[in-house]
């Protein structure tokens, strides 16, 4: 397995009205091919803005670190640096779709109405395959076929609303696998579905990345979807990833307090009479980030005069682990 | 879109049924008929005794003692038919011969206004919503205001001035004086076009004020849409995707109020005409009225509503077209 996307020490600020923000702080993580990136977190934690930024997709007022590095291994084995590409260069352009590709929460938003599907696939399979209008048409057909759509060869010439919420996500895959992307970043696909489709698109592309060996980032707030799809994981909290390492683990023995508040918070079957355990308390607004551990706020288990003071480093506890918490580092430290 | 197109088409024809109804009840408003005023006309200052029984007869010769309905037909069937409006009486011939040429001329500004706003105004409101917030924007919005305070009689004026100045040649009316009166020409279509600019910039001016905001506004709100990133995240080419995705979208408002365009440019017409010297029907229009030359006028709202409404017909089909899901019903 070769390491195809690695991040290093990402930040991402905005100039806003209020002054600088800084909802991405020191991300670092990568994705080796052939295998899937888990990154959870609440909404407002940084997952989305992060990978924008290896698309180039951000506002004009994101400014990235002095010291964040992005760096792709791209099909043909040359490595590029992401996030300092010139603005319509074509360079960009072979990136976004035919390098990574994008998959989004809402696939009618992602979808512009006044296209067909067939029209909108078309569109992408042209610009990377560089195929003519007849045999990108086939090509869209197949696609469709490939992602479960029935009837494909009419389907191609429908409308957007025309489709089911479920039907869409699998076209909006279809698509965007078209391009052939050698990384394939999904952006919550699953969240605005169904749990039986949900249940379904999530099989339906760990299949495809399994036979089209593509690298991917999975972007969720749901640890049980992390649980089917994801290799590896990352937790990130205000912007900062506090917890990765192999997904399996993680979830069998999480080591940071908030990485245990959410799995405490998923409901269970097994328990139905218990009530839920929320992870107390809300996530601050990036322009109030809580001095030292960002998380001390709703933590169960801060050391006052620590944890609210002086934010703390990543530490492996376990072999492959890696947690940003004071009671490893303390722990790892009096053992040394 | 055929089922689409005859369903509008039909829709179309009745509304010109029921206005043409509209127009026929304001032509029978005023005191006195034809017959009445005809006559007055005739022997006033002739010293012919005028009775009631003479001008009966002259009722009775133009069909004007049928019952309502049957002259409405008749008059609707002339237009229909044979493009006959009646007679003008104050000009002692047909509408169709006083309202003629003017006719083309009102056309022929209507639309070099319509093709100017649109041309400029479409293009200016996407590259200011692209370049938001930056100094041609702010500059294009502070035109905006301008253009949408300033009265266009004054701009006619103050551009009828500079235009002398600067061009040299006599820039009122449409036509030089050696084309004034001569047979339609090719050299006399280009002497028009060479001064319709003039009333095509006075009277888009405001429009083009008012559409930039408006696509500015709607093209701003298409380019924060998801589809519009998932576009550029599969690499589709900033400026293609502009113009495929957000722009498609973001005149709709504009060609959802062509009919009010229009409707807008024939009121503001007159007025432009007596400062630019001009002959159009607007103000053909305003003398109709105050000589209660009724046919004539008529003959002109007629024609105003009927324009109105078909571009209200264009309208839809070109709003189906630019988006699908109107005629599929969604």
């Amino acid at each position: 397995m070769s390491k195809m996307l690695s991040v290093e020490n990402l930040s991402i600020s905005f100039r806003t009205d209020e002054g600088v923000i800084t909802p991405v702080q020191g991300v670092t993580f990568s994705v080796e091919s052939g295998r899937t990136l888990g990154l959870v977190g609440e909404s407002g934690s940084g997952k989305s803005i992060s990978t924008k930024a290896l698309m180039q997709l951000l506002p004009g007022s994101a400014v990235l670190g002095a010291d964040s590095r992005m760096t792709y291994t791209d099909k043909s084995g040359k490595e590029i640096a992401l996030g300092h590409m010139k603005h319509g260069s074509k360079e960009l352009r072979r990136i976004r779709g035919g390098e990574i590709g994008m998959i989004f929460q809402e696939p009618m938003a992602s979808f512009s109405p006044v296209y067909t599907i067939g029209n909108q696939m078309m569109e992408a399979i042209m610009l990377h395959r560089g195929l003519k209008k007849r045999e990108a048409r086939e090509y869209a057909i197949e696609m469709l076929n490939k992602v479960g759509i029935s009837n494909a060869a009419a389907r191609v010439d429908q409308y957007p609303h025309e489709l089911s919420g479920g039907m869409r996500q699998r076209a909006m895959i279809a698509l965007t696998l078209s391009a052939g992307p050698a990384l394939l970043i999904a952006d919550e696909p699953t969240t605005a579905l169904d749990v039986t489709i949900q249940a379904q698109v999530l099989d339906l592309m760990r299949d495809l990345q399994r036979e089209l060996g593509m690298g991917m980032i999975f972007i969720t707030h749901d640890l049980g979807v992390i649980a089917q799809i994801a290799d590896d994981v990352a937790v990130m909290y205000l912007g900062t990833i506090v917890e990765r390492g192999p997904a399996k683990e993680v979830i069998r023995n999480p080591q940071h307090p908030y990485t245990q508040g959410l799995l405490d918070a998923i409901p269970s079957l097994d328990h139905l009479h218990d009530r839920l355990k929320p992870v107390p308390g809300d996530i601050p607004s990036p322009t109030a980030r809580p001095k030292g551990c960002p998380f001390h706020t709703r933590c169960a288990q801060a050391i006052s005069g620590t944890c609210d003071v002086q934010e703390p480093q990543e530490t492996s506890p376990l072999p492959g682990r890696a947690v940003r918490c004071w009671l490893h580092e303390t722990k790892s430290r009096s053992a040394a | 879109m055929l089922r689409f197109t005859l369903e509008r088409f039909a829709g179309m024809v009745v509304t010109m049924l029921l206005v043409s109804v509209m127009v026929f009840l304001i032509m029978e408003i005023p005191p006195g008929d034809y017959a009445d005023r005809y006559a007055f006309r005739k022997y006033s200052g002739t010293g012919v005794n005028v009775t009631e029984a003479d001008i009966e007869a002259i009722r009775r010769d133009l069909g004007l003692d049928k019952p309502m309905l049957l002259r409405y037909f008749d008059w609707i069937g002339g237009i229909v038919l044979r493009g006959d409006f009646g007679q003008a009486f104050a000009f002692e011939t047909s509408v169709t011969k006083v309202i003629g040429d003017k006719v083309w001329l009102t056309a022929g500004i209507l639309f070099s206004t319509l093709l100017l706003t649109y041309l400029v105004s479409i293009p200016i409101g996407i590259y200011a919503a692209v370049r938001r917030g930056s100094a041609v924007d702010y500059g294009l919005t502070v035109f905006s205001y301008l253009g949408l305070a300033l009265p266009n009689f004054l701009l006619a004026l103050v551009m009828l001035y500079f235009a002398n100045r600067w061009f040299g040649a006599d820039i009122g009316g449409l036509f030089s004086d050696q084309y004034r009166d001569a047979p339609w020409s090719l050299a006399k279509a280009w002497d028009m076009a060479k001064h319709l600019w003039l009333p095509a910039v006075v009277l888009a001016w405001s429009a083009v004020a008012y559409q930039i905001q408006t696509v500015r506004a709607t093209m701003s709100d298409e380019l924060n849409k998801l589809s519009v990133t998932a576009a550029r995240a599969r690499g589709v080419p900033e400026m293609k995707l502009l113009v495929k995705y957000p722009a498609r979208l973001a005149i709709n408002p504009v060609v959802s109020t062509i009919g009010f365009d229009v409707n807008r440019i024939f009121s503001e017409l007159p007025i432009v005409a007596v400062v630019l010297g001009l002959t159009e029907l607007g103000e053909l229009l305003l003398r109709a009225y105050l000589d209660l030359d009724m046919n004539v006028a008529g003959a002109i709202l007629l024609l105003l509503t009927f324009a109105i409404v078909f571009m209200n017909f264009v309208s839809d089909l070109l709003l189906a077209w630019l988006d699908p899901r109107i005629k599929l019903g969604v």
